[in-house]
């Protein structure tokens, strides 16, 4: 499927550089990696780049100009892998918490009304592009961008995790954070994390993008026990406003 | 005579066993205890065929050090009893009991028995700091050999009532469901029954299908298989639980399911457990530990479920 030793380049476009700077952390796993691809357009990691085409494109970040669109657009027709890194890219992320209709009111209070601005709106590349895979979070967790990785140079079709956060979460020894009233996305959203956010006390946003076949009506359902629409409806916008599956189960 | 053990010397003799074994107090974990046999995620064999060492390359997963697993209670006692003999079948399972032979297991209960439900040791409860010391295999026996300082040998009449304890939390749930349990035939024959039953629809959309109902469930046993190709070249090959609530577990190669929607996924944790278990041991693989309601998020009552099924079915059975 792709060359011996894939040429990579790896883009980002709205953003704030996070899960890249989650791949540098790699550190010496990047010099392993480093040896099984060729990572030839890399904006912050290295100094020089070549065009395309590419084997593996990976984008980090919402594409949210004109000039973001129509790269990425580009980079579609030249790569024959195309992967979106971290929820900006994969979910539309915190550039998309915002309603497109709103902007313009926030647009003049915060700039003044003589803002010009470039954006466009704030989705995901898979609202413009076919998206081969999505290394999902925010930030991603580097482990797993490493597992795509690896299954993409074993010939395989990278996989999602078919496990909710609730998995790692029950390894990690969280108490049930809806079990005590409090509001959590877990059970509906996909494994891979190591449930940092709710060990680290905070509740599940669902970076992780949602598991297959999760059943959202039903944890609404436990959330309105002790959330008010509008709360939940906070939580769910987080990272999910702008994703086809969680409108699709907001009709239901 | 019968074998006692206070309060104050229970524990120096923990004490003891720490200062010998790695000791594991299990009544504060979030997961049942299967996890020290059968661990959530493990890597069972690692090997480098690119690997220029002359000796061999295969790395299986390593025997833990001897370890003591303190604090099961009756239901747990049982589930472990019952565990070892779903590991054993159809052949025996080595991962788990490369785990499970280094393992020593103190009960610790507030019941009478009549005979031991499984473990090394158990130590019940029978008055105010007091237990009875129970411990029949030679492995036990030696450990108390070694520590019998702390044992005392009494008269049988010596007991003060064991009455006399708050029942644990819980306790009453487990009560009940060990009824049922207690006619297993009835209970395969009624699950079996219910696969039409309206419940099942209603249960799909109550149920997450977050899976926390199988990994707290001491006896549930089913895992997926994960093999990598490291960066490093090196390969292996990973087990970790799965649970049959969720999408993938049904999945076979080539995208087709066998249960495609969560309704006939929940519907088949209960017949593996009610009718298949049955068919198989002999017995439900349930032991009543309530360990499934206590931890659902969405609340699910699986007694409730199954009280529902037994009076839908007994009608059903009267009217024939």
């Amino acid at each position: 499927m792709i060359n011996n030793k894939p040429r990579i380049a790896i883009y980002d476009f709205t953003d704030c550089e996070g899960c890249e700077t989650k791949l540098v952390s790699l550190r010496e796993k990047l010099l392993l990696l480093e040896k099984k691809v060729d990572i030839v357009n890399w904006r912050l990691g290295q100094e020089y780049f070549e065009a395309g085409p590419y084997d593996i494109t990976i984008i980090e970040g919402a594409p949210i100009t004109r000039h973001e669109v129509d790269l990425l657009k580009e980079l579609r027709e030249n790569s024959k892998i195309l992967i979106a890194l971290g929820a900006c890219a994969a979910l539309g992320g915190i550039p998309a918490i915002m309603p497109e209709k709103d902007r313009k009111y926030w647009y003049e209070k915060i700039y003044t009304s003589q803002y010009a601005p470039r954006g466009i709106d704030a989705v995901p590349l898979s609202a413009y592009v076919k998206v081969d895979f999505s290394i999902h979070g925010c930030p991603i967790d580097e482990n797993e961008a490493v597992r795509a990785v690896e299954e993409l140079l074993a010939g395989k079709t990278p996989s999602y995790r078919g496990y909710s956060v609730c998995f790692e979460c029950k390894q990690a020894g969280n108490p049930c954070r809806l079990l005590e009233n409090k509001p959590c996305l877990g059970p509906i959203t996909q494994g891979g994390c190591g449930a940092i956010c709710v060990s680290g006390g905070s509740p599940c946003y669902g970076c992780f993008g949602i598991r297959d076949e999760a059943n959202i009506p039903a944890l609404r359902k436990i959330l309105e026990k002790f959330a008010d629409e509008k709360e939940i409806e906070r939580y769910f916008s987080m990272f999910h406003s702008r994703t086809e599956d969680f409108n699709k189960n907001k009709e239901k | 005579m019968m074998l006692v053990i206070n309060d104050k010397n229970l524990e120096v003799f923990i004490e003891k066993l720490k200062e010998k074994f790695d000791f594991f107090d299990i009544r504060n974990d979030k997961l049942p205890f299967k996890k020290y046999f059968f661990p959530p995620v493990q890597e069972i064999f690692t090997r480098n065929p690119l690997s220029k060492s002359k000796t061999s390359d295969l790395k299986t997963a390593k025997t833990p050090a001897k370890f003591v697993l303190f604090g099961l209670n009756l239901p747990q006692l049982e589930a472990l009893t019952q565990l070892d003999e779903i590991m054993q079948k159809p052949n025996e399972d080595f991962f788990y009991f490369q785990n499970r032979k280094q393992s020593i297991v103190i009960g610790l209960i507030d019941v009478e028995i009549d005979a031991m439900p499984g473990g090394d040791i158990i130590f019940q409860k029978i008055g105010e700091g007091k237990y009875k010391v129970w411990a029949e295999n030679a492995k036990s026996k030696q450990i108390i050999k070694e520590n019998k300082v702390f044992f005392e040998e009494i008269e049988d009449e010596e007991i003060e009532s064991a009455r006399s304890f708050e029942l644990s939390e819980g306790a009453e749930w487990s009560k009940t469901m060990r009824e049922l349990l207690a006619d297993s035939e009835n209970l395969a024959n009624a699950v079996a029954w219910s696969h039409g039953h309206k419940i099942w629809d209603e249960l799909a959309e109550k149920c997450l299908g977050c899976g926390i109902c199988t990994y707290v469930c001491p006896l549930c046993h089913c895992f997926s298989i994960e093999d990598r190709v490291g960066l490093d070249d090196k390969c292996s090959r990973c087990r970790k639980w799965d649970s049959c609530v969720l999408p993938s577990f049904s999945r076979i190669a080539g995208g087709h399911s066998f249960r495609p929607t969560i309704k006939e996924r929940y519907y088949n944790w209960f017949y593996h457990k009610f009718v298949r278990a049955y068919r198989e041991f002999g017995k439900s693989q349930c032991v009543g530990c309530g360990a499934c309601k206590k931890n659902c998020p969405a609340g699910i009552d699986i007694q409730e479920i199954l009280k529902t099924i037994l009076e839908d079915y007994k009608k059903v059975m009267s009217d024939v």
